[in-house]
C-alpha cells in the first residue's frame, strides 16, 4: 500500500508540475486563439461590428426629344419610431396627432414592421413635405421618431404615355431569381413594365456601399471609420424619341372615344414619336404601394387600362391592308397598273356565298389605283383568289405582319397571319375551301395585327419600302459621361418593287386627293396627306375604326395610325382623328420656323 | 496584536494586488459605454468592494490560525446551516436560490461554505491518527465535502458544487494520497463520460481491468472501483434524464457551441472572437468592439478575461497568467515550508480554490470548458468572489508568516 503514499518532495513536484501544466494548456489556448485563429476571428469581430447599407443611387431621368423632363423623381418621406428611444405616452400621442393616426394603429405597425428595439419601424410611407417640417422644427415633442427620405418615381399622367414608360415596383422573388444577386436583392425597385423594364439596368446605376457600426442589440451607432464607403453611380438619362406635344394630342384625341390607340412613326428613322392607349392608368399609383381594393377596380374594368393597345392589342387591320393585296398582284404579275377586273357591282357571288362590298352601290370597273382610293372590297376578293391563301399570306408576311416589329420595349404581339398550313390545322385538311382568301384580302377574317404592325407597314409605303426599326430610346446618357445614340437600323424591306410602290403610293394619295377617297375630308392646303381608312368588322360589335395617314405625301415625315374600338367607319373617326394630329404636328412646325427665321433675322 | 511587516509575503499579497488592479481597469472598460450609469460605475463600486475585502483581509491574517483550527467545526456548521437557510429565504435570480439579499449587497453562502470545508478538511487531516488509505478516512473526509454539495446542487448551482470536490482532491492529495489512487477513485466519472458510446465504454472497462490488475490496490478497494464504474456506466442515462435542461444544454453546448448559437454557444463563440481579434498586441484600452458593442456576454463578470484578451492581446493576458501562477507557486512553497499541518492543508485547500476557478473561468473564455459562470478570482466583478479571493489570501500570507508555528 505504500506505493499510495507521496512523499512531501514527491507532492512539491507534482504541485509545480499541476501548475506548469494549468499554464501551458491556457498559454496555448490564447496562443491558437491569439496568434494561429487572429486573422480569422479578427474579420469576424469586424462582421460582427458593422452593418453592410446599400447606397441607392439616383434612378436615371427620362426626356423627350426636345429635353423636357418625362419622368422624374420626387422625395418621398416615411415616418418611423425606434422603439427604445420612444417616450411612453408623449410620442404615440403627439405622432397620432400629427399624422391624424389613432395611436393603437401606430401601435400596431411600429410591433409589424419592429426588426430590433434600436431600429426605425416605419409607421407611414410619403408623408407630406409640411409635415416633416414639422417633424424637423418640433423634434423634441416626438423623441424617437425619425423620418427616411427615398426617391419615388413621378410619371406624367397627362401624356398618356404610360405604355412606353410602364412603371417600377420593388422585385418579386420570382424575378429575383433570374436576376444577377449583386444589382438586384429583396427590395430593389426594378423596372416592371415598359421603357422601365427594358432600360433598367442603365436607369439604375450601380448602388454604392456603406458601412455603418451597430451594437449586438442592432442600434446604429454611425459610420464605420475604417473602411471607406462605395459612391454610387447615379443611373443613366435616358431621351427618347417621343415628341411630346403630338403625344398630348394623341391622347387628347382619343379622350372623346370609350377605347383605341395611336402611334405615331417617323418612317425616315423609326422614331417613335407618340403612342398611347386608351384608356390608361397612373403609372404614379404603381410607385408606392398599390391598395388591394384600387387594383381589383383597374385589373377587372372591363375596358382594360391595363392593355398595351398599340403593342399587345390584336385587331383585324380592315381595308388597311388592301395595298398588300394589290401590291402582290402587282408584283406576281396578275395585274399590270391598269388592269380593271370584273366591276363592282355591290358585291360579288362566290361559291354559294355573295360577297358584299362595302358600298352597296358598287364602284364599277376600277383599276389598282382606283380600288385602294375607294376601297373596293370586289377588286379585292378578285385579287385575293387570283393570289391564293398562300401568297397573299407570304406578302403579308414579307410586310411584317407575323413578326413582331421589334421596338425596344419588353414585350409585343406577333399578330395572325393565316396560310394553307394553318387553315388545315385548324379546320383540318380539306375542311375549309378558298373562299376565306377573299376575307384576307380585305383585312378580315382570321388576320389579326396590333397597331404598331399595321404602323410599320406603312412608315415601308412612305419610306420607299425601307422600313425602319422602330424605336424609343433616342441617347442614353451614362453619369461617367458617356453617352450612347441610337442610330436608324433597317429591320426589312417590302416585298415590292420601286413600280409597284409607286402606284401603292398613288393609292395612299387618292384616298384623300381622290374624287372618291375615303379621306376627303382630309385635305387640306398646309400640307399633303395620304392614308388609308378601314372599317373592321368584329365580334365584340360596332366596327373598329382605323385610319392610318402619312404626310407630307411628297417626303413623308410622320405616319400617324389610330384605332377607335366600334366606333364605326374609319373614314368618320378615326380619319378626322389622325388628320386632327397632324395638322396640329404641322402648325407647331410652322411656328417654329418662323421663330426660328424671326430670330435669324433679329441677328446683325 | 501587532506583526512584523518585513516578515509578510508581499511579493504574494502584490501579485494578488496588481490582479484586482487589472480587474477594476477591465470592469470599467467593460461597462464604459453601458446605457445606465450604474452600470458605468460598477468599477468604482469593485473599488469600494476592494476597501473591504483588504479590510477583512488583514483582520484574517491578524488572527492566529489556531483560532481558524478549533472554530473550524464551528464554521462548517454554520456554513451548512446558511446553505439550507437560503433555499428557504434566499433571493431567486435567473432561476437559482444563490443569494441573501441586504439592500444593495448579495452574500453568497456558497462562497463561505468553500472556505469552511477547507477549514474543517484541513482539520480533519491534520489531526487524524487514520492511515492514509483507509476506508474511514476517505469516507468522511468525502461526506464532509458531499454535504455542501448536496445542498449547492438543491439550489442549483453544477458549477460551484464542483469547486468542493477539488477542495477534497487538492487535500486528499496534499494529506498524502497519491494522484493515482485518486484516479481510481474518481475513476467512475470517466466511466460516466465513456458511457456516452458502448463501445468507448468498453475500452475504457479493459483498460481500468488491467490497470487494477498492476496496479493491485487491494481486493476490496479493486472491487469497490469495478463495481462503481460498472454502476455508473449503466445509471449515465438515468442521470441524463434527472439534470435540468439548462445543465445539459450547458454540457452539449460544450461539446459543440454551434448547437446552440445565441445561447451558451453564442457566449463562447463572441468571447472566442474577443480574445483571437485582439492578436498578440490587443486593441487598446476601451477599445475592444465586441465588448464596447456588447457582443461580449457578461464582460465585468464571468468574460472579464475576454475584454483583457481584446483590449491588451496576448502580452497582456500572457502577464495575467503569470501572476496567477506566481500565487500558485508561492501557494505550494507555503505549504512545503509549513510546520504545521493545519496551515499546510489550509494553504493547499485555499491554492485547489483559486486554481480551479482559474483554470475553469479562462477555459470557459477560451472555449475548452463550459459555462459554468465562475468568477476569475481577483479580476471578475462582484463583492463576495472578491473578498473570498482576498480571504483565501490572506490565509495562505498568515501561514506563510506564522510558517513555524506547530
Amino acid at each position: 500500500m505504500e506505493r499510495f503514499k507521496l512523499s512531501l518532495e514527491g507532492r512539491e513536484r507534482v504541485g509545480y508540475a499541476v501548475i506548469l501544466i494549468v499554464l501551458v494548456v491556457l498559454a496555448s489556448g490564447l496562443v491558437k486563439l491569439q496568434l494561429f485563429e487572429h486573422r480569422g476571428l479578427a474579420i469576424q469581430s469586424e462582421n460582427n461590428q458593422i452593418r453592410v447599407v446599400p447606397i441607392i443611387p439616383r434612378r436615371g431621368l427620362v426626356f423627350d426629344r426636345s429635353g423636357n423632363v418625362i419622368i422624374d423623381n420626387r422625395p418621398s418621406y416615411t415616418v418611423s419610431v425606434v422603439p427604445a428611444e420612444e417616450a411612453t405616452g408623449r410620442t404615440l400621442a403627439n405622432l397620432g396627432e400629427l399624422l391624424g393616426m389613432d395611436t393603437t394603429l401606430i401601435r400596431s405597425r411600429i410591433n409589424r414592421n419592429m426588426i430590433s428595439r434600436y431600429q426605425p419601424a416605419s409607421v407611414k410611407r410619403d408623408m407630406s413635405f409640411e409635415k416633416v417640417a414639422i417633424l424637423e422644427e418640433q423634434s423634441k415633442r416626438f423623441p424617437g421618431v425619425t423620418y427616411q427620405m427615398e426617391q419615388v418615381r413621378q410619371y406624367p399622367g397627362e401624356l398618356g404615355l404610360e405604355v412606353v414608360t410602364g412603371y417600377v415596383g420593388e422585385v418579386s422573388e420570382e424575378e429575383l431569381s433570374g436576376l444577377s444577386r449583386p444589382a438586384y436583392r429583396l427590395g430593389s425597385i426594378i423596372g416592371k413594365k415598359g421603357l422601365e423594364k427594358q432600360y433598367d439596368r442603365p436607369l439604375r446605376g450601380r448602388e454604392g456601399t456603406a458601412y455603418i457600426e451597430v451594437s449586438a442589440a442592432g442600434q446604429i451607432l454611425g459610420e464605420y471609420k475604417e473602411r471607406q464607403p462605395v459612391p454610387a453611380t447615379p443611373g443613366a438619362n435616358v431621351t427618347l424619341t417621343i415628341d411630346s406635344d403630338l403625344q398630348r394630342s394623341c391622347a387628347a384625341a382619343l379622350d372623346t372615344f370609350c377605347c383605341g390607340a395611336m402611334v405615331a412613326v417617323d418612317p425616315r428613322n423609326g422614331e417613335l414619336l407618340a403612342m398611347t392607349s386608351y384608356p390608361t392608368y397612373d403609372a404614379n399609383i404603381f410607385s408606392s404601394v398599390i391598395p388591394e381594393s384600387l387594383w381589383q377596380e383597374i385589373s377587372s374594368d372591363s375596358t382594360h387600362p391595363l392593355l398595351n393597345r398599340p403593342l399587345m392589342g390584336l385587331y383585324p387591320p380592315g381595308s388597311t391592308v388592301k395595298f398588300i393585296a394589290v401590291g402582290a398582284a402587282l408584283e406576281s404579275g396578275l395585274i399590270t397598273e391598269s388592269t380593271a377586273l370584273k366591276p363592282c357591282l355591290g358585291g360579288m357571288q362566290f361559291g354559294d356565298r355573295f360577297f358584299r362590298c362595302w358600298n352597296p352601290g358598287g364602284h364599277g370597273s376600277v383599276g389598282p389605283a382606283k380600288a385602294l382610293e375607294v376601297s373596293c372590297d370586289v377588286y379585292l376578293y378578285q385579287l385575293g383568289l387570283k393570289l391564293g391563301v398562300d401568297r397573299l399570306s407570304e406578302f403579308y408576311d414579307g410586310c411584317g405582319f407575323s413578326h413582331a416589329p421589334g421596338i425596344d420595349l419588353p414585350i409585343e404581339e406577333r399578330g395572325l397571319n393565316p396560310n394553307s398550313e394553318y387553315y388545315d390545322r385548324r379546320y383540318g385538311v380539306r375542311g375549309w375551301t378558298s373562299a376565306l382568301v377573299l376575307n384576307n384580302a380585305i383585312g378580315q377574317g382570321e388576320l389579326l395585327v396590333t397597331p404598331l404592325q399595321l404602323t410599320t407597314f406603312f412608315c415601308g409605303l412612305a419610306n420607299d419600302g425601307i422600313v425602319y426599326l422602330p424605336h424609343v430610346v433616342k441617347r442614353i446618357a451614362y453619369a461617367d459621361g458617356r453617352t450612347v445614340s441610337v442610330s436608324p437600323t433597317v429591320s426589312r424591306r417590302l416585298p415590292f418593287s420601286e413600280a409597284t410602290l409607286r402606284v401603292l403610293k398613288e393609292g395612299l394619295r387618292r384616298v384623300v386627293e381622290g374624287e372618291q377617297g375615303t379621306a376627303r375630308s382630309l385635305r387640306n392646303d398646309l400640307y399633303s396627306i395620304g392614308g388609308k381608312t378601314g372599317t373592321a368588322q368584329n365580334p365584340h360589335g360596332e366596327d373598329h375604326s382605323w385610319f392610318i395617314g402619312v404626310a407630307p405625301l411628297e417626303s413623308p415625315e410622320i405616319v400617324v395610325c389610330a384605332i377607335v374600338e366600334n366606333a364605326g367607319h374609319g373614314s368618320d373617326v378615326a380619319a378626322p382623328l389622325v388628320g386632327q394630329v397632324i395638322r396640329g404636328y404641322f402648325e407647331r412646325k410652322l411656328l417654329d420656323e418662323t421663330i426660328t427665321v424671326a430670330e435669324d433675322n433679329t441677328e446683325p | 496584536m501587532t506583526l512584523h511587516y518585513a516578515a509578510i509575503d508581499w511579493k504574494l499579497i502584490g501579485a494578488a494586488l496588481v490582479l484586482s488592479a487589472i480587474g477594476i481597469m477591465l470592469i470599467m472598460s467593460a461597462q464604459h459605454y453601458a446605457d445606465t450609469a450604474y452600470q458605468q460605475q460598477y468599477y468604482l463600486r469593485q473599488l469600494m468592494w476592494l476597501g473591504i475585502a483588504l479590510t477583512i483581509a488583514a483582520v484574517v491574517l491578524h488572527f492566529p490560525l489556531r483560532f481558524f483550527d478549533l472554530t473550524a467545526p464551528l464554521s462548517y456548521f454554520v456554513s451548512l446551516l446558511l446553505l439550507v437557510l437560503v433555499l428557504f429565504v434566499g433571493t431567486a435570480r435567473m432561476g437559482a436560490l444563490r443569494w441573501f439579499s441586504f439592500g444593495p449587497v448579495n452574500f453568497a453562502p456558497s462562497d463561505f461554505a468553500k472556505i469552511a470545508l477547507v477549514f474543517a478538511l484541513a482539520r480533519f487531516f491534520a489531526y487524524t491518527k487514520l492511515p492514509v488509505i483507509s476506508k474511514r478516512r476517505l469516507g468522511f473526509s468525502a461526506m464532509l465535502a458531499l454535504i455542501p454539495v448536496a445542498l449547492i446542487l438543491r439550489q442549483p448551482d453544477l458549477g460551484t458544487s464542483l469547486v468542493f470536490f477539488v477542495i477534497l482532491f487538492g487535500m486528499w492529495f496534499w494529506s498524502g494520497l497519491s494522484p493515482l489512487y485518486m484516479l481510481l477513485i474518481i475513476s467512475p466519472l470517466f466511466s460516466l463520460v465513456a458511457a456516452s458510446h458502448w463501445l468507448a465504454w468498453a475500452i475504457y472497462i479493459t483498460v481500468l481491468l488491467v490497470f487494477l490488475l498492476l496496479l493491485r490496490p487491494g481486493f476490496v478497494f479493486g472491487f469497490f472501483v469495478v463495481v462503481a464504474n460498472l454502476a455508473f456506466g449503466i445509471i449515465t442515462p438515468f442521470v441524463w434524464g434527472r439534470l435540468a435542461d439548462y445543465q445539459r444544454l450547458r454540457i452539449l453546448t460544450f461539446l459543440d457551441p454551434g448547437l446552440d448559437p445565441r445561447g451558451a454557444g453564442y457566449q463562447i463563440i463572441q468571447s472566442k472572437i474577443a480574445i483571437g481579434s485582439g492578436g498578440i498586441l490587443g486593441k487598446g484600452f476601451l477599445n475592444g468592439s465586441q465588448t464596447r458593442l456588447d457582443f461580449l456576454p457578461e464582460p465585468h463578470t464571468d468574460f472579464v478575461f475576454s475584454v483583457l484578451g481584446e483590449e491588451f492581446g496576448l502580452w497582456g493576458s500572457l502577464i495575467v497568467l503569470l501572476l496567477f501562477c506566481y500565487i500558485f507557486y508561492r501557494a505550494v512553497r507555503i505549504a512545503v515550508r509549513c510546520r504545521s499541518r493545519f496551515a499546510s492543508l489550509l494553504v493547499m485547500g485555499s491554492a485547489s480554490i483559486l486554481l480551479f476557478q482559474f483554470l475553469v473561468n479562462i477555459g470557459m473564455t477560451l472555449g475548452f470548458m463550459p459555462v459554468t459562470g465562475l468568477p476569475l478570482p481577483f479580476v471578475s466583478y462582484g463583492g463576495t468572489s472578491l473578498v473570498l479571493s482576498w480571504t483565501l489570501i490572506a490565509l495562505i500570507a498568515s501561514a506563510d508568516y506564522r510558517w513555524q508555528e506547530y
